[in-house]
């Protein structure tokens, strides 16, 4: 394994600037490379980026937000009829209980822990295992102001730039102004993040950042906070009931049309199971395994849009799920790993994205979807690395960062991306690595207030499921915050509705049926299902004999 | 300075670690750099009889892969392993000897560490501080007491696992000398106590305590007959048990008298003078009679 | 492009995949749907722990089916997860002292420090190395060699001592955490002036500024990465 031979006569080239380019880093990239003006940024974005080509965007013919245009992937598993039969039948209650949360990742959690310390009942559902999330997944870090000369401001116009201006500035406040307590909050539950010998954070800078804001736990920080976040969760069994590997299907309401409850799919079994709530926390994640545009996706098994469906179909008004977020760095090479995230901290300690010539052909620390654009136009011109399947990829020159911080620096600081490249023959203390945009993250979701509220009564979302603290583009670092923010308060918001809420008369799901007759009404007529619940990668030639009538999965068409 | 390998097991980290801090300290002050192994795991605690279960015998020899490990650097300068733990000592040296013994257990034992960096050679020398203290000599350590410890009356015990089995033992299993000899250094007057290799009830403490309390009555108040006013020690477990158990044995008992335990190295730190209070908890104070004598000296000098 | 294809056993039974397969795409490859075993197919989750043997080889190794790719003649099954005892404690009730251990995983002294643990570690850990750190109550070097711990199970499926390796680790690290780490001094005080409303008056003027005013302020803001 390693890179096939031909790819050396670049890497040399990369190797033969490598020089130049620590001098220019040791004195400051800023000097040599500016950021790109807003025009600028404008015209890469239009010309580049996967959500400005034709067709990625359609009108949803359906729903809450009817007539608008979003993500045309998005808006066919919407425009898919319920998996639920529709004899279906909601009596006997299997569970009873205050506050239902759908989603075991970094939101669920904390929405449960709140939840229950506020003095509710909960039942935390989850379509895997408990962590098993995209939390569980970040490496990067997460963005608070810790430092002097930052502010909760500076983060603030920081982040509304990068999303372009497009967030809504309640939850953009609330996002910045609560990170640096969350940093705290997690601290006593025992996160280990970096830190200098005198206690303070270790930081790094991160793309679309003007300060140094990225807190980090090496580049484990997804998988550290939400392993501490899984045992806190684990050590309220009085509270909290935890129900693994029983993904949510559809939503249940009362006659008022509030939300009380879901119905829950045993994958294994093919058994329903029926939760009556009295609020339902929607922390179900993102899309990334649907596969935008067929780009590879650094995102969970399980990221495939499921409380988007169902909550669209409940009534829940959407917000800017017209954009996608492609993460400038997934590895490209070796095939194994293809999409895979490679940690945007590897740029903020100083690797820089060269092309196939060597040459440093932009600043590295733009906004995601700048950066990521910039990329697929270095491709596009030709300057890109080819890969044996015929794809391009960009050079992101790891072996810099040992340079400028010290040889050992990686294998301490990168100790997942390190053994990632080593199963596969690449030492990237010495070798660049090969990138290209990949499918990341859900900017939008369901539209949320300060207190995670849905447009359905007594239906809350926290998460990537939710949509509006990020605006159109969310930047790194940002996504960890938002979990923990905004978990936390649909936790505590869950135990207040709660303690509110009398469910009123009978439970039911007519919404499906009531969407059902709204696709039939508009003639969409639709192959396969949604809730999706499980991305399709079975080799359909190996399923020629298949037979579907067992199979609540079977790909469309088959 | 020498530089030499230092197993200090897992009670020296923990509940005596006065032990660890005192023996590295008087070492240094007569020369000797004890040198932590870089990763050491317990010794197996006890070493285990049992023939046909040789997972028992890992452990130990782990250990001696890495003192092999250190010797291959230029980290230390006398390449054999110094134990003060008698507990460890005892299940190291005795781990050692079936190696040499027998080739074949080593064999097996070296094919399932084959993740090690280099099969064990049965060739690591195993020393316990009270025989390096020896080698050093007693005429230099004479040399170097900046406080005599004229008039304290000390009790030397050694319990089982310095003497026993003779094979591993590092004096005369009946008539041992060493702790005498080196108490004698430091200037203190040698109180001879006929219980001193009794045994203090081993790891009975857990689940006996009347019975250990029973056996540590007889030992102190032998100690007491012979005008005692402190004992020494070289183990963890005999220690614990002869300064904690005293508690039981004072209730069962009601002519007991209260002798406090410290281990040899925290005499000699003191006779050195290099520190007094290592910390370690006792139940039998020993500062009262230690800062009394230390005033007396001092106001001597 | 055609690729090779070369056997393989899944649970006892004899297939053909593509080399360079992982040990998940082979299953995919297959026809199987995969609902237990499988995550986030990066290696950070430990779901898809799996155990197999290679041809001629007596050792029985450890891997993520994510990331282990798979060889001709190869055995392989999955495990989802290990059933494993979890402490329920309150952290904050809880001392640094290893005391602790003793009192939630006493199964911990039993370690015979034969080191199965570290050889089956798909992270290559030194799994033993840090039970040992734990035993002598050293809970830095448990939570720096443990750190890259994704909690598969697979060691303690294989520990004769029958120790839960990853929850004990856990119970350190977040121990280590809370109570040893020195704390930031400034984090305390920036939570003192967002508390006291500093930053209200701030907040107020950029929520109150026009798209293009609020452009104008982002495109000219100053970028520092010194920490003053």
């Amino acid at each position: 394994m390693g890179y096939p031979d031909y790819m050396y006569e670049s890497i040399k080239l990369v190797e033969a600037t490598r020089p130049r380019r620590a001098e220019m880093a040791k004195e400051g990239l800023q000097k040599f490379l500016k950021p790109l003006s807003a025009e600028e940024r404008e015209k890469v974005l239009r010309d580049n980026h996967p959500d400005y080509q034709p067709e990625a965007r359609k009108p949803i013919r359906v729903g809450p937000n009817k007539g608008e245009h979003l993500t045309s992937e998005v808006v066919d598993i919407l425009e898919r009829p319920s998996r639920l039969p529709r004899d279906f039948k909601l009596e006997p209650v299997d569970y009873e209980t205050d506050v239902l949360v759908i989603g075991g990742g970094g939101a669920g959690c904390q929405a449960a822990l709140w939840a229950a310390k506020n003095g509710a009942k909960v039942i935390l559902c989850t379509k895997l295992r408990l962590g098993d999330a995209n939390s569980m997944m970040s490496q990067g870090g997460m963005q608070a102001s810790v430092n002097p000369g930052d502010s909760p401001l500076i983060h603030y116009l920081d982040a509304i730039g990068g999303g372009h201006f497009d967030n809504k500035p309640e939850l953009l406040k609330i996002m910045t102004s609560e990170a640096p307590y969350i940093v705290k909050f997690l601290e006593e539950l025992g996160v280990i993040w970096d830190k200098l010998p005198d206690g303070h954070y270790q930081t790094q800078s991160g793309g679309g950042a003007s300060r140094r804001r990225m807190l980090s736990c090496r580049d484990y920080t997804g998988a550290e906070i939400m392993r501490v976040l899984r045992d806190e969760v684990r050590n309220h069994p009085e509270e909290i009931t935890i129900l693994e590997f029983l993904p949510a299907l559809e939503l249940i309401k009362d006659e008022e049309g509030k939300a009380a409850g879901a119905v829950l799919f045993d994958m294994e079994t093919g058994q329903y199971h029926v939760v009556k709530a009295k609020v339902v926390v929607l922390a179900t994640g993102g899309f990334g395994r649907i596969h935008i545009r067929g780009f590879p996706t650094t995102n969970h098994y399980g990221a495939t849009m499921d409380g988007l469906v169902m909550a669209y179909r409940a009534g829940a008004r959407l917000l800017h799920m017209d954009s996608v977020q492609f993460h400038p760095t997934g590895a490209i090479y070796p095939p194994q790993i293809h999409g895979f995230l490679i940690t945007e901290k590897i740029r903020a300690m100083g690797g820089q994205p060269v092309n196939a010539k060597g040459e440093l052909f932009v600043y590295p620390m733009e906004p995601r979807d700048v950066e990521a654009s910039e990329y697929i136009q270095e491709c596009k011109k030709g300057l890109g690395v080819r890969t044996p399947d015929g794809q391009y990829g960009i050079w992101l020159d790891s072996p810099l960062i040992e340079i400028l911080h010290g040889s050992g620096t990686i294998e301490r600081a990168f100790p997942a991306m390190f053994r990632q490249y080593k199963r596969f023959g690449i030492d990237i203390r010495v070798l660049p690595m090969l990138v290209y945009p990949t499918l990341h993250y859900q900017n939008g979701g369901v539209e949320i207030e300060e207190n995670c509220h849905t447009s359905v009564p007594n239906l809350l979302a926290a998460g990537e499921v939710s949509g509006g603290v990020h605006g159109r583009n969310r930047l790194m670092g940002n996504s960890v915050l938002d979990y923990n923010v905004f978990g936390r308060r649909a936790g505590i918001e869950a135990a207040k509705l709660a303690r509110e809420t009398e469910i009123k008369g009978r439970l039911n799901v007519d919404h499906v049926w009531e969407y059902e007759e709204e696709l039939k009404g508009e003639g969409i007529e639709t192959k396969g299902y949604s809730p999706l619940l499980l991305p399709e990668y079975r080799n359909l030639e190996s399923l020629k004999r298949h037979r579907t009538e067992f199979d609540p999965f079977a790909p469309a068409g088959l | 300075m020498t530089r030499m390998p230092y197993y200090p097991g897992c009670t020296l980290k923990t509940k005596a670690q006065n032990y660890d801090l005192s023996t590295r300290a008087v070492f240094r002050e007569l020369g000797i750099d004890l040198v932590e192994l870089p990763r050491w795991n317990c010794c197996g605690a006890v070493f285990s009889l049992v023939t046909d279960d040789l997972l028992r015998q890992v452990a130990p020899i782990t250990n001696l892969i890495r003192v092999q490990e250190l010797q291959g650097t230029d980290s230390v300068d006398d390449p054999r392993l110094v134990v003060p733990c008698a507990m460890c000592f005892n299940v190291l040296k005795r781990a050692n000897a079936r190696m040499k013994d027998n080739p074949e257990d080593l064999k097996k034992i070296n094919d399932f560490l084959y993740l090690e960096s280099q099969p064990y050679r049965g060739e690591v020398q195993i020393i316990h501080t009270l025989e390096l203290l020896k080698e050093i000599s007693a005429k230099r350590i004479k040399e170097q007491v900046k406080f005599p410890l004229l008039g304290l009356k000390v009790s030397p015990y050694y319990g089982c696992n310095l003497l026993r089995p003779k094979d591993v033992a590092i004096d005369n299993p009946e008539n041992p000398t060493l702790l005498e000899d080196f108490t004698q250094a430091l200037g203190a007057e040698v109180v001879f106590n006929n219980r001193r290799l009794r045994c203090c009830g081993s790891y009975q403490t857990v689940s006996e305590k009347g019975l250990v309390a029973d056996l540590v009555y007889d030992i102190i108040m032998g100690a007491a007959r012979a005008g005692a006013d402190l004992i020494i020690t070289a183990c963890p477990l005999c220690s614990f048990n002869l300064d904690w158990r005293q508690k039981e044995a004072m209730e069962a008992h009601s002519d007991h008298k209260l002798i406090p335990v410290i281990y040899y190295t925290e005499l000699m730190a003191l006779a050195l003078g290099i520190g007094n209070g290592f910390g370690g908890e006792h139940f039998v104070d020993p500062q009262p009679l230690l800062q009394k004598f230390l005033e007396k000296e001092k106001g001597g000098i | 492009m055609t690729q090779d294809l070369i056997p393989i056993y899944i649970y006892s039974r004899k297939y053909y995949v593509p080399e360079g397969s992982t040990i998940i795409t082979a299953l995919e490859y297959l026809g199987f749907k995969l609902k237990k075993g499988v995550g986030c197919k990066e290696g950070f989750c430990g779901a898809c722990a799996s155990l197999y043997r290679l041809k001629g080889d007596y050792k029985l190794k450890g891997g993520l089916g994510c990331q282990t790719v798979v060889q001709p003649e190869m055995q392989i099954v999955q495990i989802p997860f290990v059933p494993a005892p979890k402490a329920v404690y309150k952290i904050e009730e809880l001392q640094p002292d290893p005391e602790i251990f003793v009192r939630y995983y006493p199964e911990l002294y039993r370690c015979l420090s034969c080191n199965t643990c570290t050889k089956i570690c798909p992270q290559e850990l030194q799994v033993m190395d840090f039970v040992q750190a734990a035993v002598r109550g050293d809970f830095e070097q448990v939570a720096n060699l443990s750190f890259d711990c994704i909690m598969c199970g697979l060691c303690s499926a294989r520990c004769p001592a029958e120790i839960t390796q990853f929850n004990v680790a856990m119970l350190a690290r977040r121990i280590y955490g809370k109570y040893l780490m020195k704390k930031s001094t400034f984090l305390e005080q920036r939570l003192k002036e967002i508390e006291s409303g500093k930053y209200e008056e701030g907040y107020r003027e950029l929520m109150s500024l026009s798209q293009e005013e609020l452009k104008n302020r982002y495109f000219q803001r100053e970028i520092d990465f010194q920490i003053t």
